[in-house]
């Protein structure tokens, strides 16, 4: 299959169980979103599926492409494509943003790029929230994915700029042909993106597969997330 | 040694390659400046083997560069210099010691006195480049007049197998100095000692160190700022563990920072502190396609860059 599939995925963290058999398929140039209550294991799915070796993988197995990537490190597999946008990017003293963008994508930042001015500005230090937001998706866009998970991307945003960080995302990526996966507690920049998919990740597991993404939300918030485990 | 050609005094081993005055500055060999110069010889600790004596006497607009490398194993260089630079005038000195034979081994031992007379000034930047088999013994002494101004710049980017670096500073009146150290440490022995006495009313100093210790590496760093006037003085040291491995491996770094305040209207601060390399930043690097030796890499250039 082209694209991600992931299979029975299980992961711990210091002997703790925190994945406990993912199932997920992106297609190519596919949007999903991804829903879930707080410590339920979205951010854990996003850092193994890019090789984080914080976590263990104890089961199941990643593919991309059709390859397996399971034990690779996270190097290779942005090599092959593959991105996280961090919820909560570490600072990098003494490193500026436009030094890190050169050295991960060999391409200058441009004048024009309306960030431009957070380029001259060390990695993630003194950022508000939604500054960090906007330098992760310089980064993202400069690796030119093939497949981008955004962890939170709208959180600490205003409208405003949800709208500019939901435009780039269709237009950079969408547009070219990657897939996304975003990670949201809002639907608010799904008013720009219209996921294929919706998944609902409770305690571990993805439990529900959906195509109308507000219809789950809409659930989501009048009954919570325990009216998922019963879908 | 790129632009080693260039420099006004180029030496290899105990060979000199190049010596040639700059405008506005006299260049010599210690041991001709001994012979010729009477005055000079009350900084000098007898007479010198080698080394170099740049005497700026007159307001000079380009860089004075000196360049001493050692390319053989059984070479033990003494050198002894003498910076001299008259009043009021403003030069910049960059300054590089290395090796060319990385894998191999010799002694460089180095004594420097640097006279900056009144009001003059003097940016000096320092790059020391070794191999893993030198050992270095560098000892410098800055003498400041009054409303004279250092920035000194120091920064060893390979280290040798043993070195020990003494800088000294000492202000008169309302002389100050600025004194950036940094060392890349890797499987070394390493002793840096670094003072500022501030002797004159009005002086001010400020020592900025900082360390990466990686694999191997044994530091231990003094720095002390000395207020015996009403002065102000501020120290940094700042330390960065990388790769901790295990048993002997393991780097250690010792730093210990002192303030010693002799007058009661002088003010002294510091700050001092040691991390290491998360784990979460290399995570972050690597996901954007750098291998972990390059993230390190990345990372500690921010730490001496920050």
């Amino acid at each position: 299959m082209s694209g991600l599939e992931i299979k029975k995925l299980k992961a711990e963290s210091n002997g703790k169980e925190i994945l406990k058999g993912v199932e997920l398929r992106i297609k190519k140039g596919e949007v999903q979103a991804l829903l879930g209550p707080n410590a339920s294991g979205k951010s854990t799915l996003a850092k193994v599926l890019l090789g984080s070796e914080k976590y263990k993988v104890t089961g199941g197995e990643i593919l991309f492409d059709g390859k397996k990537i399971t034990r690779l490190s996270p190097e290779k597999r942005s090599k092959l494509g593959l991105a996280l946008a961090w919820q909560n990017p570490p600072a990098i003293k003494g490193v500026r943003v436009s030094r890190l963008i050169d050295r991960i994508s060999k391409k200058k930042m441009k004048k024009e790029n309306p960030f431009f001015n957070l380029a001259e500005r060390e990695v993630n230090v003194d950022f508000s929230g939604g500054e960090k937001k906007m330098v992760e998706m310089l980064q993202i866009v400069s690796l030119n994915p093939k497949l981008v998970v955004f962890d939170e991307i709208d959180s600490g945003l205003d409208i405003k700029r949800i709208g500019i960080v939901a435009r780039m995302i269709k237009k950079e990526l969408v547009e070219k042909g990657a897939s996304v996966l975003l990670i949201t507690h809002s639907g608010e920049i799904m008013k720009f993106l219209k996921p294929k998919v919706t998944n609902v990740m409770v305690d571990g597991r993805i439990i529900c597969s959906q195509g109308n993404f507000n219809k789950v939300l809409r659930t989501i918030k009048r009954y919570g997330y325990e009216r998922c485990k019963k879908c | 040694m790129k632009g080693a050609k260039s420099a006004n005094y180029w030496q290899i081993d105990h060979e000199l390659k190049n010596l040639c005055p700059s405008k506005g500055a006299e260049v010599l060999k210690s041991a001709d400046a001994w012979e010729n110069i009477p005055w000079a010889r009350e900084y000098f600790k007898g007479k010198p083997k080698e080394g170099y004596f740049i005497w700026v006497k007159e307001q000079t607009d380009s860089p004075i560069f000196s360049c001493v490398s050692i390319s053989s194993d059984k070479i033990k260089q003494e050198m002894q210099n003498l910076l001299v630079v008259e009043k009021g005038l403003q030069v910049k000195l960059q300054g590089t010691c290395s090796s060319l034979q990385p894998s191999k081994g010799g002694i460089h031992k180095a004594q420097g006195k640097i006279i900056l007379k009144d009001k003059a000034f003097l940016q000096y930047d320092h790059v020391h480049s070794w191999g893993s088999k030198n050992v270095v013994w560098p000892e410098y002494d800055f003498i400041l007049g009054k409303e004279a101004k250092l920035e000194y710049s120091y920064k060893m980017i390979s280290s040798p197998k043993d070195i020990k670096v003494i800088t000294k500073v000492e202000l008169a009146e309302k002389a100050s100095c600025i004194l950036k150290l940094a060392a890349d440490c890797r499987l070394i022995r390493a002793e840096m000692e670094d003072s500022v006495f501030l002797k004159g009313k009005g002086s001010s100093g400020q020592i900025n160190l900082k360390i990466v210790a990686r694999e191997g590496s044994k530091i231990l760093a003094r720095s002390i700022i000395s207020a015996q006037a009403e002065s102000v003085g501020h120290l940094d040291c700042q330390g960065l563990l990388v790769d901790p491995g295990k048993g002997k491996d393991q780097p250690v770094l010792k730093m210990a920072p002192q303030l010693d305040c002799r007058n009661s209207k002088a003010q002294l601060t510091h700050e001092a502190a040691i991390g290491r390399i998360s784990s979460e930043q290399l995570d972050y690097l690597r996901m954007r396609g750098l291998s972990e030796k390059e993230a390190i890499d990345l990372v500690i250039n921010g730490f001496f860059a920050a």
